[in-house]
């Protein structure tokens, strides 16, 4: 029976169109060997993780998909589940196995080889298993997994050619040591090999989808009665794992690398967090005042405001008659608060551009240096603290240069839950550069007691709501477990090429979502219907003591942050009026990008409870300053 | 000696021997981290705790690392 399994599997199968999925550990160099098997290339980096979507090309006549990296095909995860389905779905696997970490990957394989996955391994990173003095008897693993083994070194391509020619190879060991395992699962289940072993090993979407009496759970509350089952045959495997591993590789003593110094560093508090500040610091310096100030600045000063802007403005009016029909076209196309193709492009253009290549950039630099889930462990006490684990780290830093950027990379965020409470700090409390140097020009007015309270305040907030979102949001907190990636310089062609290909997939994804906001907003002004909110707003920025002329600011708010603190600038207010305000604005909603970014990250939910969270925060926490300070007064 | 992993020093050699949460457990165990003896390299202060076997380096988070109880293998030489 388990003969005719075999058969619909395989790269000799077939008339449809025959897939090979690429599956190894996180940072096993997959990704690598993606771009030098195809012609497309996919993110490479030495973050673990970065890979959260299957990316597919042509190889020959094959489709190559590249996955997220994996320590075990398995649904601990929502990377794991992608790769899960991808293995079940795929003619053939070419697992990717880090030679320099043999003895962890080698479950994966083994695991493949179990599920009966025709299966090819590359032997990756070759180069550094040598300098660590890991010398691998090819051969001698070749016949233990009893599939082909190519040695490679995906990053210089060598080996490729040779891995591309033995594709055909792919196999799996007609049987396995799993095999007395699926005497556990009841009679007349009609699953695959592969089916079967997730099987036994409690893997509960493939229980549902195959629907085993017994086994699956209906309300989904009762665990899988073979978790004890997974635990046995996860042993075995890591048994045969390192018997393997014991007859195929030999180590020398060697000396402490370099790099390994320095991971030490990283590592030690007392160095890590300077270092890591400072690390920090330059990321901030970077997004925050070089693009985000400096070149967004005369992007938007000089070459929209002079050249740009005036120039379509004229070929508008030019081109529409002045009365009647044309009216609105026009008001559509060149208004001043979000005309498409005036203030849309200068955004998308001069703006968000350069906030996008540089944040590419610097992350890229980071993560090919494998720096970041360093940062991740030594701040993970103090994020800890409101809910977050020390993943966080980087979405919120980044944050304070561009909200929307920051928002992008809350991917890198463990669990659905973290990313949700890290999306709704950012919108939140963290003002983003644009802000910040607006608010300190009018703090720096008031003075540095005011300045003092400004931050508390802040703290207070981001604090407290970290806290409150880690207490009512359902689910627990992830525990850390963090694999780290090896420090190695960074390759400046690599981040150039990762910089180029995730900025145009950002662009190409992003601008026509803004487009379509800006148009409806637009519309919505041209119908008078922001100016009724202005209206609305007024009890409300009376409860404050501000004048009705806030709300038009707010309403500025509504689209870009730093438009609601420079129209602040405008307004005659007292010193306790303009901190309100300030407060209020810096807890006020998220920017018009940082939402469309909201909706196209976290979904229309998260979009809304971020949106409506900040409304009610900003006001709330307005309104206790304000009456604080008329007490104190 | 049995105690939690978080309260182990650098540098230390250990053996993990109780996981409570049955997924952090099969996580671990298919990392290798439960096939004998892992080096305890770092442990951050209230933080999280660096455990390393065969140049595999994984950080384990507080709460996680609480749970956790560890054999502490007896040092080479003067015994404390």
């Amino acid at each position: 029976m388990r003969a005719t399994e075999g058969a619909d599997r395989g790269l000799g199968s077939g008339d449809a169109e025959t897939s090979v999925a690429l599956v190894g550990a996180p940072n096993a160099g997959k990704s690598a060997l993606f771009g030098r098997l195809t012609a497309e290339y996919a993110d490479v980096s030495n973050y673990p993780g970065t890979t959260v979507e299957t990316t597919a090309a042509a190889l020959g006549s094959l489709r190559l998909s590249d996955t997220p990296g994996v320590h075990g095909i398995s649904s601990f995860s929502e990377a794991e589940r992608v790769t899960r389905t991808a293995v079940l779905e795929a003619d053939a696997v070419v697992n990717v196995v880090d030679a320099t970490q043999l003895g962890r990957d080698l479950f994966v394989t083994l695991q493949l080889t179990d599920m009966g996955v025709p299966t090819v391994v590359a032997l990756n990173m070759m180069d550094e298993a040598e300098a660590d003095g890991v010398a691998i008897d090819v051969d001698a693993l070749e016949s233990a997994l009893g599939v082909p083994v190519v040695p490679t070194v995906a990053v210089t391509g060598a080996g490729v050619d040779k891995l591309r020619d033995r594709l055909p190879e792919a196999s799996a060991p007609e049987s396995t040591p799993i095999d007395s395992y699926y005497d556990a699962l009841p009679d007349g289940v009609d699953a695959t090999r592969a089916e079967k072993t997730l099987l036994v090993e409690g893997d509960e979407p493939t229980a549902r989808r195959v629907g085993v009496p017994g086994l699956a759970t209906d309300g989904g509350d009762a665990p899988l009665a073979a978790v004890g089952e997974r635990e046995a045959v996860y042993r075995e495997r890591r048994t045969r794992v390192r018997s393997i591993v014991d007859d195929v590789e030999r180590v020398a003593a060697s000396e402490r690398a370099p790099e390994e110094r320095l991971g030490d560093l990283l590592l030690r508090p007392a160095t890590g967090i300077p270092i890591a500040l400072a690390l920090l610091a330059a990321v901030f310096y970077v997004m925050g005042v070089v693009v985000a100030q400096r070149v967004v600045g005369y992007a938007e000063g000089v070459l929209f405001a002079r050249y740009y802007t005036p120039a379509v403005e004229g070929v508008v009016a030019g081109l529409l008659p002045a009365s009647g029909w044309a009216a609105p076209v026009e008001f559509l196309l060149v208004n001043d608060n979000l005309g498409l193709a005036t203030v849309t492009v200068r955004y998308t253009l001069g703006v968000l551009l350069p906030l996008v290549v540089a944040f590419y950039l610097v992350i890229g630099t980071l993560e090919d240096a494998g720096v970041l889930p360093r940062l991740a462990v030594v701040t993970d006490r103090g994020l800890g603290r409101i809910g977050l684990s020390g993943r966080a780290v980087v979405p919120l830093i980044v944050g304070m240069g561009c909200v929307t950027m920051a928002v992008v990379s809350t991917r890198m965020v463990g669990s659905r839950r973290e990313r949700l409470i890290t999306t709704a700090l950012l919108g939140l409390a963290i003002p983003c550069s644009a802000q910040i140097g607006v608010i300190s020009g009018l703090l720096a007015e008031l003075g540095v007691v005011w300045w003092g309270g400004y931050l508390a305040v802040l703290l207070g907030v981001l604090g407290t709501a970290g806290v409150a979102l880690d207490r009512t949001l359902p689910g627990r907190r992830d525990a850390l477990i963090e694999q780290l990636p090896r420090l190695r310089l960074p390759r400046p062609t690599n981040v150039a090429r990762k910089t180029a290909n995730r900025t145009a997939a950002f662009l190409g994804e992003a601008a026509p979502l803004f487009g379509a906001t800006a148009a409806a907003v637009s519309t919505l002004d041209y119908v008078g219907a922001l100016d009724a909110v202005v209206g609305a707003l007024r009890p409300l920025t009376a409860a404050l003591g501000l004048p009705a002329s806030f709300g038009r600011v707010l309403v500025l708010g509504l689209i870009r942050r730093d438009f609601a603190a420079a129209g602040m600038t405008d307004l005659a207010l007292s010193a306790s009026q303009t901190f309100v305000g300030l407060v209020v604005v810096t807890l006020f909603v998220p920017c018009i990008l940082t939402m469309a970014m909201v909706l196209r990250e976290r979904g229309a939910r998260s979009a809304l409870l971020v949106w409506v969270g900040s409304w009610a925060t900003a006001f709330a926490v307005g309104g206790g300053v304000a009456a604080v300070l008329e007490v104190i007064a | 000696m049995v105690v939690a992993l978080s309260e182990v020093p650098s540098d230390e050699r250990v053996e993990l021997v109780d996981v409570p949460d049955d997924e952090c457990r099969a996580r671990l165990l298919r990392l290798g981290l439960l096939d004998g003896s892992v080096e305890c390299r770092r442990r951050i202060r209230n933080g999280p705790v660096v455990v390393r076997r065969r140049g595999t380096e994984v950080a384990l988070g507080r709460s996680l690392a609480r749970e956790i109880t560890v054999e502490r293998a007896p040092r080479d030489g003067a015994p404390q």
